[in-house]
């Protein structure tokens, strides 16, 4: 993950340049956390109150700003004790109800049916934000994966053939439903001396795979046991969706 | 510039796609099909032997190197090898070895069929050729694994012709094409 102040950060208002160099770093790092996963926070959001739809990117903004990039916050989220997608949802949905408070202490009382909308509701919004962050996991594994092997700069001179042959073996017949393609055809198309070359070009990249995976996920789950825990807990979750579906 | 875009294409995956590509990097879940192995034996028989067996320590190698080349350039495959009137032992020993490793490692690149094939192979034409055991399996172990070896239908005919001579030497009485007793 870059380290580098992102050429437009979501947040307009940090003051990039006044931050110390650590500092800095930091906030780069978390505000590139906060842009990848977004997409999962405003579905968790707007799911959990429909009416404020209209309003969830200016919350989110909020959000993002009073909560995730405020010093200490983020400590706050004991990686040992339970998932960092749970401390999100949760801190999430207090930040808005809070929010909801304060409008209604400001204006004239709010009817108990217009509140009762605003109550959380029940676990799909929650099932639909978790399934929104491993499609954005995979996706920037996938991102990653891809740049390794496209790296100009690697040693390995055949690196571009193992993104070739994870993607055509493993992406293209999981994502795309596309038909396996035949032994002889990869014995062509990347030059295998034999079926051990073949066999240990696969393994490279599902080595990469897995390596990338743990890095997507220690960005923020940041110790190497709350990572393995975080993969096990993806894998349950929609192995049971699965099942579900 | 990647062509493919792992948002677009994730963004629209169900989560039965999305359970099989988060364990896409478990290492011990087979690799490849079992309608495959055909492909995949051929391609081992036609295999350059020193690409495999070349991955043993450096002295080995070179041995094999000057092995593969007395014959005149004729063993450069495990086909040549297996098909040659009089193959060097001590090539068929170093491949036999190559192929038990493979069966007994879990996470071994090969196949295990076709290091299976590959070890009986070796063993049946070392008996055939050379009239050598280089294996210490008994009898009746030999036996049962040359004859699965033979009934694997990806396994080639001049390869299995190999097979059941040897099983005709262990039991010259016994009929090689059925089953062990």
């Amino acid at each position: 993950m870059s380290s580098e102040p992102p050429a437009s950060s979501i947040f307009p208002r940090t003051d990039w340049a006044g931050l110390g160099k650590a500092a800095e770093a930091d906030e780069a790092r978390l505000d590139g956390l906060i842009r990848l996963y977004w997409a999962p926070l405003r579905i968790f959001l707007v799911a959990t109150f429909p009416s404020l739809k209209d309003q969830a990117e200016v919350l989110l903004q909020e959000f993002a700003e009073d909560k995730i990039l405020k010093e200490g916050w983020l400590r706050r989220a004991d990686r040992n004790r339970g998932k960092f997608r749970d401390f999100l949802k949760t801190s999430l949905r207090h930040f808005v109800l809070d929010r909801l408070n304060r409008a209604e202490a400001r204006h004239a009382p709010i009817s108990l049916e217009e509140l009762e909308q605003e109550l959380p509701g029940p676990s799909r919004p929650s099932e639909e934000f978790d399934l929104t962050w491993i499609r954005a996991v995979l996706a920037e594994t996938l991102r990653w994966m891809e740049a390794d092997c496209r790296d100009p700069a690697a040693d390995q001179p055949r690196r571009g053939f193992i993104w070739e042959m994870f993607r055509i073996r493993l992406i293209d017949p999981v994502l795309n439903d596309a038909p396996q393609t035949p032994y002889e055809e990869l014995i062509e198309r990347f030059n295998l001396k034999s079926p051990t070359d073949a066999s240990n070009m696969l393994l490279s990249g599902k080595r990469m795979f897995k390596t990338h995976l743990a890095k997507v996920i220690k960005e923020y789950a940041e110790q190497d046991a709350a990572t393995a825990a975080e993969i096990q807990a993806l894998e349950d979750f929609v192995s049971h969706l699965a099942k579900r579906s | 510039m990647s062509e493919f875009d792992s948002a677009a294409t994730l963004s629209k995956s169900p989560p039965k796609s999305l359970a099989a590509l988060l364990t896409a990097g478990a290492e011990r879940t087979r690799l490849w099909r079992p309608e495959e192995l055909s492909a995949i034996f051929r391609h081992q028989m036609s295999s350059p032997i020193l690409v495999d067996l070349g991955g043993f320590d450096p002295a080995t190698a070179t041995r094999l190197k000057i092995l593969g080349e007395a014959q005149c350039l004729l063993l450069k495959s495990f086909s040549d090898l297996f098909h040659h009137p009089v193959p060097p032992l001590e090539l068929l020993t170093l491949t036999k070895d190559f192929a038990k490793a493979n069966m007994d490692h879990p996470e071994s690149a090969l196949p295990q069929e076709v290091a299976g094939a590959l070890y009986y192979a070796s063993i049946a034409t070392a008996m055939v050729r050379l009239d050598a055991r280089i294996s210490q399996l008994k009898d009746a172990e030999l036996q049962r694994g040359l004859h699965w070896a033979k009934d694997q239908p990806w396994v080639d005919g001049q390869t299995r012709e190999i097979l059941v001579q040897a099983l005709k030497k262990i039991s010259p009485d016994t009929p090689a094409e059925g089953p062990p007793q």
